[in-house]
């Protein structure tokens, strides 16, 4: 068993870099963050959750080109490695297996 | 900001997480620029989190953080694998800086005495050492109305005076109400400017000039008008109609002058010019301020001529020696000063001394523990020890290691006695009538850095002596095998005989004080303190006494009533008394008393010669004369009675007689000598306080009865009694409060010299225990054995023992000088001091001595 595990948050944010595929950097992933999940993210816990990501080799990331909107700071751009995308998918299927696993009646009550 | 972020950002995420800051920051600043600007501040604080903080041991080889970190993780391991001896290390220190905090902030809150007068250091009292004739000489407080003004004329180091005049309870009258008001003084118009009283209104420049003006307190504001602006209103006292100046904030608890209205001293001299001239006697304070050059020797030396110029009394140097003495001392110096009225709490001085070597006491007891054990623990880091040296650690990395460890216990100890004090405190200022706060040095930064400070310091010298030995371990010896490097050490056999020695010291002085205390409670003072009340009398009282004692006494609770000018359990005032010789008139000056004709009934002094007072004479109304036993010695008649005397003011061919001498009774504390005394009857003189006896059995139906029959007869004065046993426990409190520390300390330093012991003692049997085994399996019994492992601790209780005592003894017959009635010091409180260090110290190894002498020898020795 020596699968990577990876909690909810990083879940979500995962996705999220996937979702906004070329456009994936800080800033961004944040507000998308927000928007689709309805609720407030610190820049703080959702930078330490991509570091996190990135050292499990889920994600890789490059800088991209200087503009002058941010100070003259670059942005980092992520994407989600093969290996990543293993990972989301094994979480998917663990979770459809268990709804399917899951008898009609037992939210009849 | 941003400056700060870069600081502390891991420097691989610095560029994109400021980028992305800074565009969020620019797209928010569109919308509001404030906002944007608090945001992005919290922004910053929520990225100061794991994760993002750079990793402070990454710069390699440009610090030492590494190293430092691994030693804190092996202090840390071995913390948390000796338990108990840690335990013990970090709660005796623990338990030693809580002892020193809390006396810490006792001393303090006494050193705070007066301590808020601008002028303080320049504020003088003036105090009197009198001579009189007949009496003992004695410091007094007090000094005539004429003093204050006259010398500020006449020596130029005085710039200014005022005089304190206490004038009690008063009680004023408001349109239709009359309240009475407690602590009313005169004083004079420089009043406010010497001394920094708060005013809350008016000018402390002109609120007492002129006679009739009035400066109340918030409290007594509120109670006369309800509200605190009231300058400008007025009251009657005594008839005159005073306007209130001023309104001042309450006179806080560290002043040594009690009052709640002051009026200017002249309102109660209206119709004597004379007051400011006045040299006939000492009823009042006198405070100078004096300027920069003032000497007060040479003052010294000017007074005599002073005198004699200006009291018009040619023995008046004879009688009187002036000397002022500082503001700061009145507080705690005054002890040997009597007649000291207006001296709130007033506490002895050198018990504060006491306090502070008690506190170093516990202090080095705690730290030599600290140093004892970790030292005896060597051994187990004498492996770790012979691993870093081999790994090329030198000396001083292992010494600055272990100097570290002990640093980090003695702040581990600084927070545990922070806390400790804080719970201890709320019982401990019930116990000393404080209000200690530990607020007191959490406020104050520069307390808080020497605490601090001191902690360090107490951990680098407690580090010291365990860091030395420790790193001066030879690798090979200590990686072959380091079992026993048992040579008796004497260093730490005389750590622990200087430990028990002080412990020992304070319990035999706990003992001595106890017992002094428990013996100024009990000693027959020559008169009956208890179930006795003290009712105060006022001017209502005075005029209805006799029909008020008579309604007292028809109750069946009540078995006496009697009157007196004023309380026991002080000083009385001196006035001057004449005796008639064959050769002719003496005038010496006793103690003076004057009472009701049962007085010495209600009182039960025993009487020696003669007859006590009775209404069947009309002339023991101001005409006869009871004195005391010492009086009589020192009037030197064969027989006293029937002598002709009277007081000082009497004419030679109309004195009164000497009718009975009573036993000496200690009408004063039991800190002075009895004074000579005589008691007279006045019963026109209006008596001060009225004494009620009690029956025993129902003291609280007879205090009920008085208060019905109080309210009877008095209807502007509410009723103010007290019971004499708690005034006379007042007396002692100082006393007992010294008692009450002493013995707590000495209770700490023994349970923490045991502690000690208790480690040690684990420790050294540890290092027998193949030594017992033999033993027993060469025939030993477990009482052999126990005699055998506990004759070490014993012979050490034992040179302590020798070496306390002679060093208590110096101090504990010191501290008795201070009481005229004390205890002799008995050689057996020094044996049961010893006694007691010794049991407890031997129960305290028991555990682990016994344990040893029953184990079973097999488990001891199979390992061989």
């Amino acid at each position: 068993m020596s699968k990577v595990s990876i909690g909810e948050f990083e879940e979500i944010v995962m996705l999220t870099v996937a979702v906004l595929y070329k456009d994936a950097y800080g800033v961004a992933i944040k507000k998308d963050l927000e928007k689709r999940s309805k609720r407030k993210v610190s820049l703080g816990s959702m930078r330490t959750a991509l570091k996190r990501l990135e050292k499990k080799g889920l994600l890789t990331s490059e800088f991209g080109e200087i503009t002058a909107v941010r100070g003259g700071k670059r942005k980092r751009y992520f994407k989600v490695t093969p290996y990543g995308k293993k990972v989301l998918e094994q979480v998917m299927e663990t979770r459809r297996r268990l709804w399917d696993a899951i008898p009609e009646i037992a939210f009849d009550i | 900001m941003i400056r700060f972020f870069r600081w502390f950002c891991d420097p691989d995420l610095v560029e994109d997480l400021e980028g992305d800051m800074i565009e969020l920051y620019e797209e928010r600043y569109q919308l509001n620029a404030a906002k944007a600007k608090t945001l992005l501040v919290w922004e910053i604080l929520l990225l100061f989190r794991p994760g993002i903080i750079k990793n402070f041991e990454g710069h390699k080889n440009l610090n030492n953080y590494g190293m430092i970190k691994n030693y804190l993780k092996s202090a840390w391991r071995s913390f948390m694998k000796y338990k108990t001896f840690s335990a013990i290390n970090i709660f005796s220190l623990t338990i030693g800086m809580a002892a020193c905090m809390v006396i810490f902030l006792f001393i303090k809150d006494e050193r705070s005495f007066d301590a808020f007068h601008d002028k303080k250091d320049k504020i003088y009292r003036l105090c009197e050492v009198q001579s009189f004739p007949g009496t003992n000489t004695q410091n007094v407080a007090l000094s005539m109305s004429g003093m204050g003004p006259t010398m500020t004329t006449e020596f130029p180091e005085i710039e200014t005076y005022t005089r304190f005049w206490n004038w009690g309870s008063q009680l004023l009258e408001l349109d239709e109400k009359k309240i009475s008001i407690e602590n009313v003084a005169g004083v004079d118009s420089s009043f406010f400017e010497i001394f920094n009283y708060p005013l809350i209104l008016g000018d402390p420049s002109e609120v007492v000039d002129d006679p009739l003006d009035a400066v109340v307190s918030e409290n007594v504001a509120i109670k006369l008008f309800n509200r605190k602006e009231v300058v400008g209103e007025t009251f009657v006292l005594d008839g005159d109609q005073c306007i209130i100046r001023g309104v001042m904030e309450n006179i806080p608890e560290n002043s040594h002058l009690q009052f709640n209205i002051v009026l200017n001293i002249k309102s109660a001299a209206l119709d004597n010019p004379n007051f400011d001239n006045q040299f006939n006697s000492n009823f009042l304070n006198t405070y100078f301020v004096l300027n920069e050059e003032a000497d007060l020797k040479n003052m010294a030396e000017r007074y005599p001529d002073y005198l004699s110029r200006n009291t018009g009394r040619e023995d008046v140097n004879e009688r009187y020696k002036l000397f002022l003495q500082p503001l700061q001392d009145v507080h705690l110096a005054s002890m040997d000063i009597e007649h000291d009225y207006n001296n709130h709490r007033k506490f002895n001085g050198t018990y504060i001394d006491v306090f502070i070597l008690v506190g170093i006491f516990i202090l080095i007891i705690a730290s030599l523990n600290f140093m004892n054990l970790t030292t005896a623990r060597a051994s187990n880091r004498a492996k770790e020890v012979g691993v870093r040296k081999t790994i090329g650690a030198i000396k001083g990395q292992l010494f600055n290691q272990f100097i570290l460890e002990s640093i980090m216990l003695s702040i581990m100890a600084l927070i545990f006695a922070f806390v400790l004090t804080l719970i201890a405190l709320p019982f401990l200022n019930v116990l000393i009538e404080r209000q200690l706060t530990l607020q007191a040095i959490i406020t104050d930064p520069q307390l808080v850095s020497i605490v601090v400070g001191i902690s360090l310091i107490l951990g680098i010298l407690a580090g010291i002596y365990p860091s030395i030995y420790l790193s001066s371990f030879r690798p090979v010896v200590v990686l072959k095998g380091f079992k026993s490097y048992e040579k008796r050490s004497l260093f730490r056999s005389s750590l622990i005989i200087v430990q028990f020695s002080l412990a020992l010291g304070m319990i035999i002085a706990t003992l001595v004080v106890i017992q002094q205390l428990n013996f100024m409670k009990n000693k027959d003072i020559g008169f009956t303190t208890d179930h006795i009340l003290l009712l105060d009398m006022n001017q209502q009282t005075r005029e209805k006494y006799d029909e008020m004692k008579q309604a007292f006494l028809n109750e069946s609770n009540i078995l006496g009533v009697t009157g007196s000018g004023q309380r026991l359990g002080n000083n009385f005032h001196q006035w001057g008394f004449k005796v008639k010789y064959d050769t002719g008139i003496a005038r010496v000056t006793p103690s003076n008393v004057f009472v009701d004709h049962d007085y010495l009934d209600v009182y039960g002094i025993k009487l020696l010669q003669g007859r006590t007072f009775s209404k069947e004479y009309s002339s023991d109304e101001g005409l006869s004369f009871i004195i005391n036993e010492s009086f009589a010695k020192e009037l030197g008649f064969d027989d006293p009675i029937g002598q002709k005397a009277g007081h000082s003011w009497y004419p030679n061919d109309s004195l009164g007689t000497i009718i009975g001498v009573t036993e000496d009774f200690n009408f004063n504390s039991l800190h002075y000598k009895v004074n000579t005394l005589s008691m007279v009857v006045h019963t026109d003189w209006g008596f001060s306080e009225m004494s009620i006896k009690l029956n025993g059995n129902n003291i609280q139906q007879g205090v009920k009865d008085v208060e019905r029959i109080y309210d009877q007869f008095v209807t502007d004065y509410p009723i103010d009694y007290k019971f004499l046993d708690s005034h006379f426990d007042e007396l002692y409190k100082s006393d007992v409060q010294m008692g009450a520390v002493i013995s707590i300390i000495a209770g700490l330093s023994i349970f923490i010299g045991c502690m000690g012991l208790f480690g040690l003692a684990s420790i050294s049997i540890q290092r027998r225990i193949k030594e017992v085994g033999i033993r027993k399996v060469m025939g030993a019994s477990v009482n052999e054995l126990v005699t055998l492992l506990s004759k070490n601790f014993t012979v050490m209780i034992l040179v302590s023992f020798l070496i306390a005592t002679p060093i208590t003894y110096l101090f504990i017959s010191g501290w008795l000088e201070n009481f005229a009635f004390r205890i002799e010091v008995n050689p057996l409180i020094f044996l049961v001091g010893g006694m007691i260090a010794l049991v407890i110290a031997l129960i305290t190894i028991s555990f682990h001595v016994i344990k040893a002498a029953r184990s079973n020898p097999v488990n001891s020795l199979k390992y061989e």
